[in-house]
């Protein structure tokens, strides 16, 4: 075991513990998974609540890495899946850390966004920060989510490994604060067979008073 | 979220740290190299004859094999075609042998591989005014082949350190699952891997000018036009650095290129020397804008979402030059949008409603004025907005969304 995995998992035990605990993926530092069971968890920074309907593996990024609202799961690895948490984050914000003297960035989420304002901000994350070179929204329409009026969003893009992938996100605005849940895998089989589970733990979200 | 991300940071860390150590290695021409010196040093059908460059050769057939299969290709005849003419017009005595891929990449960037295959990335064309500025960029790069610049540098290398061999050569063409990124985002197969072996030095860098001028003024292409799309570049990427408030960081296509201010000067140079006196030379815009025209929209949307506002902004400012017109009002409405600081809503608004002012505006503007309008409280006005997006756009992939909001 090299020192940098010694360190990892060193870090990866001080947030297990915690009450709250989740670190957003963040563009440098180290990631460690661990295990979701099927039951009730909190997600985030604790402001959201899900039930898996299987096991899942959190993915988490340690240090330089502080992106507390957002938390990262997947079934197969990130490469080929994942299921995102935004669990409230707040007007001014950003969903990921980035440097603010990058040329390209992700937009702030503001609390007045309308919905096709925080997909044109998923899709500039898409494109600055995961290199996709081709973007389609396939379709925007009203949902309700967490008890209010929200929307879900379906989505594909070409990344530059030269691999198509799609997504869905259901999201909404309570309270001027973003609460979303976004799955994202390989277009081919990886997106139809997951996708039951992520309706499943979209149906189960509730806020945590 | 993005759980990709940090994979592509690290990823173009490591190969932009080697860029630099190869580029602080490079040397400066000291004098002008004129351009009646560049003759080619390849002739139609070119082979090579000796065992390094025959082993170069076989491993660059296997990357144009994964190239030219690659989904990011934009592989529309008429584009393609286009590419093809131009080459075949700039490309010298190999022109018959040069082939040219198309990457749907938003960047400046345009690469020749040593057995003479070229790729321009999409950005490229965005950024091009007129068909002579595309076929000098063209020419550049077929000056790198015709000069024999790769196998130059590939000994070049050799001769200097041990750590590039063809063992490793062929370890990082083979290792093109992995991928290695290009650029900050950019990954195609294994181009960077491959890019980091050949640095052209400034000396070779000024030989492809040279030669570059020299072919697009023997097309009957305006030569002046050359150092044009330098001044474009450098405009775009101060623009860029202004608004991140730092020092302009040099492009990866001109990473090692020759100093700024000697460069302008070379290629206005060149320009004078290359002209026959009496003969006339075009930068056949119209003939760009008609190929180019219809992937513009496209081009724009690629690059103003990247989100990098002083580079969009320069950019659309440049296009606009040509007049303004609803398309180019509308981009301008994304960039302050996108941007997102205080007031910038409010500015972003006043591009939409005059993008919806003209003949041609996108549908998309339509929509975007009308959601600034209902921000500010003008309902009805927003309504009649959504519903005329609604009648351009009639199976808009958000309808059911704006029919929400039209009630």
């Amino acid at each position: 075991m090299n020192r940098l995995t010694k360190l990892a998992l060193a870090a990866v035990s001080v947030p297990a513990l915690g009450a709250c605990s989740s670190i957003g993926t963040g563009e440098y530092g180290f990631s460690s998974y661990a295990l979701v069971g099927v039951r009730r968890v909190n997600v985030g920074d604790g402001s959201l609540t899900v039930t898996p309907p299987r096991p899942y593996n959190r993915h988490r990024s340690f240090l330089w890495s502080d992106v507390q609202d957002v938390e990262d799961w997947t079934q197969n690895g990130p490469y080929l899946d994942g299921i995102s948490f935004v669990s409230g984050l707040k007007s001014g914000r950003y969903l990921i850390r980035q440097s603010k003297r990058a040329d390209q960035q992700v937009p702030k989420f503001r609390s007045d966004m309308t919905p096709p304002e925080i997909v044109a901000m998923l899709e500039s994350l898409y494109r600055v920060k995961g290199g996709a070179v081709e973007f389609r929204t396939l379709s925007l329409q009203p949902r309700p989510f967490l008890g209010t009026g929200g929307f879900q969003l379906d989505y594909e893009h070409l990344d530059s490994d030269e691999l198509w992938r799609k997504g869905r996100a259901v999201g909404a605005v309570i309270n001027g604060q973003l609460y979303l849940i976004l799955f994202d895998a390989a277009r081919s089989h990886y997106y139809g067979t997951i996708l039951p589970d992520f309706e499943s733990i979209v149906a189960s979200a509730q806020l945590r008073r | 979220m993005c759980a990709r991300c940090y994979e592509l940071s690290r990823r173009s860390l490591l190969v932009g740290g080697g860029a630099t150590a190869a580029a602080l290695s490079t040397g400066i021409a000291d004098a002008r190299i004129l351009p009646k010196d560049m003759l080619p040093l390849v002739g139609p059908g070119y082979r090579p004859t000796e065992k390094d460059e025959q082993g170069i050769w076989q491993l660059m057939d296997r990357a144009e094999e994964e190239i030219a299969g690659s989904n990011l290709l934009m592989t529309d005849p008429k584009l393609t075609g286009y590419l093809k003419d131009l080459i075949g017009k700039v490309g010298g005595p190999a022109a018959r042998d040069f082939r040219i891929y198309l990457a749907h990449i938003p960047d400046f960037n345009a690469m020749m591989f040593p057995t003479g295959f070229a790729v321009v990335f999409s950005g490229l064309l965005l950024r091009m005014r007129n068909e002579a500025q595309l076929a000098g960029v063209i020419a550049h790069e077929s000056g790198h082949f015709l000069r024999r610049h790769m196998i130059r540098s590939w000994r070049d290398q050799r001769r200097k350190t041990d750590i590039f061999a063809i063992a490793a050569m062929a370890a990082g063409v083979g290792g093109a699952a992995g991928g290695v990124y290009l650029g900050d985002y950019v990954q195609l197969a294994q181009l960077g891997t491959i890019l980091s072996l050949f640095q052209y030095s400034r000396q070779m860098e000024a030989e492809a000018d040279a030669m570059g001028a020299r072919l697009i003024a023997e097309a009957g292409y305006e030569p002046v036009e050359m150092s044009n799309i330098w001044q474009q570049l450098i405009g775009e990427e101060t623009a860029s650095a202004r608004y991140r408030r730092k020092r302009r960081r040099r492009g990866s296509l001109f990473d090692t290129h020759p100093s700024e201010g000697s460069r302008m000067a070379d290629l206005k140079a060149d320009a004078l020397e290359v002209k026959d006196p009496g003969r006339t030379y075009e930068v056949g815009r119209e003939r760009y804008l008609a190929t180019i025209g219809g992937i513009r929209p496209l081009l724009l949307d690629d690059q103003v979402k990247l989100n990098d506002p002083g580079a969009s902004q320069y950019l659309i400012e440049t296009l606009a030059q040509d007049g303004w017109n609803g398309l180019l009002r509308y981009y301008e409405g994304e960039v302050w949008r996108l941007r997102n600081r205080h007031g910038d809503d409010a500015r972003a608004a006043l591009s939409y409603a005059s993008a919806v002012s003209y003949p041609d505006a996108p549908a998309d503007a339509w929509r975007w004025h009308g959601i600034s309008l209902m921000k500010a409280g003008r309902n009805a006005e927003a309504k009649s907005a959504f519903a005329r997006y609604l009648t351009m756009k009639p199976d808009a992939t958000d309808a059911a969304w704006v029919r929400q909001m039209i009630g």
